[in-house]
């Protein structure tokens, strides 16, 4: 395990170091000076040439690219060009709202989508197949920011179970935690868990009809036990592959549903640089997202390398 | 039975999906292309004193924080959303398809460096490289929409890369090439044409995904600015008045998703249409039939039985939804330390007999009819709990592949422990024990190794070993081999065959052995059961079936068995095939295919004295025939 997990590692760096050069080359596509973002209209000729001079735009773009990279590697993304808030900490003090939000949802389609796929599957054109496959094809439809309007103004609004707005760290509050974060995981962990449904129900559908199944029951192992050991391992496979193109999609889209509920995570802090172009924050933003689609990536090949013994390096 | 080509579009079941998505999208064209007439109000237009008001005469769907109608924004809306859908899948197509096709065609460092890029850009939340590109670009629609076709343009160049270098390799490609055509002819004369259904469906799943992303956009605020009307920006007002209007969130919400779901199905039946023209096989009209009941001679009971099967019945649900009969008046029995052999063509019937004893067929068929006694006992009027108990333990079943009736997520020893555990009780420690002994029985050199290994790990014979082992594990009365040898090696089979011997003589065990074989059936049977077309035609001695067949289907088989003839050619064969289930003839199911068939043939026939022919006597068919 340990050797596939060096490999991923190590096929995962070109990317990085692409996605990397990409994110700094912003600085170079954007139109017009970035002295001129910083300094407004009315600046001096001195005042242009410090600012250039502590960007480092006087210097060749590749020598700065690796400056930059050098820095980044040691966890310093520059700071902000607005106020003299340093990136990683922006990033760090927004990351756990983001992050704890996707984490949810992605447990919610999990286990929904997981329960549900095996119900349809067990059962083909039960009530349950039914509602999955209505609920992907709906689910796919619908923008979860609105669904999540919608769960607010029902169980925020109207019964006050949770709170509407804002978010509690966790290590503030559990459970005040656990509340805050419940709606906008709903919102979005649903119609992500009618789609992992569809995908379950279709590779049970295939597994509970080879050999082994029918093998495993006919030593006198209940059905219950041939399903849930036998059949769904070998079903989980083709779901995990597409599990972290899930988790991406569901990153994503907590950078909308906290605008519903105004969480202040990694989405509003976008936002905000992305109206004043601030670029140091956007790059920091762009590679900490990357890290962590790479890190959701590993775990998922790991975990893939787990339930699929013919995919561990021999 | 004639399949006829009919436009899938217009099968009902799509036409459901159709109508009603076709009547969505044309509103929405309808109201962006005529909205300033349409729309009762100016959207833009403020009325103070009359915000946040529910629907009403006056306003059909409220106003909203600054007393605009809601109605009239949201047939604005419609605007946009046409304009951003067209633009942003425009600019993606125009940006990706050439591009695509370009290094598609080119190769080398160019595609490296292009798919690279893709890779990237795909490896970040979608969303998140359209707020990047924005923050280059600047906010408002038309930019937003810039950004999202670059966004959207890496699956278009996707896909012409991918068409463009299957298409390459194509013969009439490369003739065109040699022929001189320049490059630039070649992909547009040739390959572009292909490219066109793949990128129709595309595009149908890129407009879904842009009006999705416009809203998301907008509604965060770096999509359409405010005031302009746009569903996006529309819900942002909702999300910030929620709980003084909550109304505001439904109009455009709505509007969304039923914009969305619209050009979403229309994409399914566009692509299912594109993807292959439905074949509509009519099923063939007639007679659920069910073989007459025939009097045949009843199974004699013997001292040491262990199974008796008495006039089996099975159905099974045919693809097209009709129950067909695949065994009728199915009779036979084995005793302690016996091999009977079931031997036959595919598709007489032999494998859904073992599954049957074992109440394995599955949902597909059922058992109608016929007794099967394990030791006295009829298991089918066991209950479900008790039934599981019989197998493993009572009976057991070793299956044609073992490469995939083994369980390939599961090391080989964990299958067979679990199965000491499950039916035997042991703990974890005497089940491993217990379980490298049975492999080391069945022999397999370096046993507790071995169980550390996976399926796929294992030589086919090495595996069918450890299924065989796994089998005999609770030491069943009874054993049923599927064709066990079939999948393997020539070199293996004898192996695996002498295996089977040696462990009946030391566990002495009742076995089932289906083959279509001859000379494996021979080599292993004491008796042998011949099937045809779901029933019995012989049961013999292995001797006398060889030595004398008496039915002339048994005949038949021997003169085509390379082994039964004594080689001098020609091989004769059976002509004709074995008739499928529910095309069965009313009398004797071979005449069809009998030379010796008359009249008599015409009624069904009864197993008598262990053959089922009418001029059995009469015409001794013998080895020869």
């Amino acid at each position: 395990m340990g050797r596939l997990i060096a490999q991923r590692l190590l096929a995962m760096l070109p990317l990085l170091l692409i996605v990397s050069f990409l994110t700094f080359s912003l600085t170079a596509m954007l139109p017009g000076d970035p002295a001129d973002l910083i300094l407004g209209d009315r600046a001096t000729e001195a005042q242009y040439r410090m600012v250039h001079e502590r960007l480092g735009l006087d210097q060749p773009f590749l020598l700065r690219y690796v400056q930059w990279l050098q820095r980044a590697v040691l966890g310093d993304l520059g700071t902000s060009f607005f106020n003299s808030v340093r990136v990683m900490d922006a990033v760090a003090q927004r990351i756990p709202a983001t992050v704890s939000l996707t984490l949810a949802s992605v447990l919610i389609s999990i286990v929904v989508g997981l329960s549900a796929g095996v119900a349809a599957a067990l059962r083909p054109r039960s009530w349950i197949d039914r509602l999955a496959t209505f609920g992907a094809t709906i689910g796919q439809a619908i923008p979860n920011f609105w669904f999540g309007i919608l769960l607010a103004g029902v169980f925020a609004v109207n019964l006050r179970w949770f709170p509407a707005t804002g978010y509690t760290p966790f290590g503030q509050s559990p459970l005040g935690w656990l509340s805050s974060i419940t709606l906008p995981a709903l919102a979005l962990g649903l119609s992500t868990s009618a789609a992992i449904a569809r995908q379950v129900r279709s590779a049970m559908v295939g597994v509970l009809q080879q050999d082994y199944v029918r093998a495993a029951l006919a030593q006198g192992l209940s059905r219950r036990r041939v399903i849930f050991k036998h059949a769904l391992k070998n079903a989980l496979i083709p779901v995990v592959t597409v599990l972290s193109f899930q988790v991406t999609v569901l990153l994503g889209g907590a950078l909308i549903v906290e605008h519903v509920f105004a969480i202040n995570g990694i989405g509003s802090l976008a936002v905000a640089a992305v109206r004043q172009q601030d670029i140091p924050m956007i790059q920091g933003i762009v590679l900490v997202l990357v890290m962590i689609v790479m890190a959701v990536q590993l775990c998922t090949d790991i975990l893939y390398g787990l339930i699929n013994p013919k995919a561990r390096p021999a | 039975m004639t399949p006829r080509k009919t436009r899938l579009w217009l099968q009902p079941s799509y036409l459901a999906v159709m109508v009603p998505s076709v009547l969505v999208l044309a509103t929405l064209v309808v109201c962006a292309i005529f909205a300033d007439w349409i729309s009762p109000y100016d959207p833009l237009k403020q009325d103070l004193i009359s915000a946040l008001q529910p629907p009403s005469a006056r306003h059909w769907l409220g106003t909203d924080d600054l007393g605009r109608d809601v109605l009239s924004r949201l047939i604005h809306g419609c605007r946009i959303a046409l304009i951003a859908a067209a633009e942003a899948t425009g600019i993606a197509v125009l940006i990706g398809v050439p591009i695509g096709m370009f290094v598609g065609f080119r190769g080398g460092w160019w595609d490296w460096i292009t798919m690279r890029i893709v890779e990237a850009m795909v490896s970040i939340p979608g969303i998140m490289v359209a707020i990047v590109i924005i923050a280059i670009l600047g906010t408002g629609l038309h930019r937003a929409m810039f950004a999202l076709g670059i966004l959207y343009s890496t699956a278009f160049l996707r896909l012409a890369r991918s068409v463009v270098l299957a298409e390459r390799e194509e013969v009439y490609v490369k003739s065109a090439r040699v022929i001189g055509a320049s490059p630039s002819r070649v992909l547009l004369r040739h390959i572009f044409p292909n490219i066109a259904p793949p990128l129709i469906v595309q595009i149908t799943l890129t407009v879904g995904a842009v009006l999705l992303a416009e809203a998301g956009l907008s509604f965060i605020g770096i999509g359409v600015q405010p005031p302009n009307a746009s569903w996006g920006t529309m819900l942002n007002t909702a999300a910030v008045f929620m709980d003084l209007a909550p109304f505001l969130a439904l109009p455009p919400g709505l509007a969304i998703v039923a914009t969305v779901l619209s050009v979403n199905l229309l994409g399914d039946v566009i692509r299912d249409s594109i993807g292959r023209g439905i074949r509509t096989a009519t099923p063939p009209r007639g007679r659920v039939q069910r073989a007459a009941t025939v009097a045949s001679d009843p199974v004699m009971p013997r001292e040491d039985d262990v199974l008796r099967v008495e006039g089996l019945e099975v159905f099974v649900t045919a693809k097209t939804g009709e129950e067909v009969q695949v065994l009728s008046d199915l009779s036979f029995s084995i005793a302690r330390g016996e091999t009977l052999g079931l031997v036959g063509e595919s598709g007489s019937g032999k494998t859904i007999t073992g599954l049957a004893i074992m109440d394995l067929i599955g949902a597909g068929g059922r058992v109608t009819g016929g007794k099967v006694m394990l030791d006295g006992i009829d298991l089918r009027g066991l209950s479900r709990r008790r039934m599981i108990e019989v197998r493993g333990n009572d009976v057991a079943m070793v299956f044609q592949d073992p490469t995939t009736s083994l369980n390939p997520a599961y090391t080989v020893g964990n299958q067979i422990a679990e199965v000491l555990r499950r039916k035997k009780g042991l703990g974890t420690t005497e089940a491993q024990k217990q379980t490298v002994e049975l492999i080391d029985r069945v022999g397999i050199p370096g046993a507790a190794e071995r169980a550390k290994a996976y399926p796929h790990e294992l030589s086919g014979g090495m595996a069918q070993r450890i299924a065989i082992a796994r089998a005999l594990s609770c030491n069943p009365k009874l054993l049923i081999a599927d064709e066990p040898t079939t999948a393997l090696d020539v070199t293996v089979q004898q192996e695996i065959l002498d295996l089977f011997r040696d462990l009946q003589e030391e566990f002495g065990m009742a076995m089932l052995f289906v083959t279509h074989d001859l000379a494996v059936a021979a080599d292993i049977c004491d008796r042998i059961s011949v099937m045809y077309a779901g029933e019995i035609v012989e049961t013999a001695p292995v001797n006398a079936l060889f030595a004398t067949p008496r039915h002339p289907y048994t005949a038949g088989l021997l003169s085509a068995s390379p082994h039964g003839s004594d080689g001098t050619p020609p091989l004769p064969t059976i002509p004709g095939s074995v008739p499928t289930p529910g095309q069965w003839p009313e009398g004797c199911r071979f005449s069809a295919r009998c030379p010796y068939a008359t009249a008599a043939c015409k009624v069904r026939v009864p197993l008598i004295q262990g053959v089922r022919c009418v001029r059995s006597d009469e015409i001794r068919p013998g080895r020869a025939a």
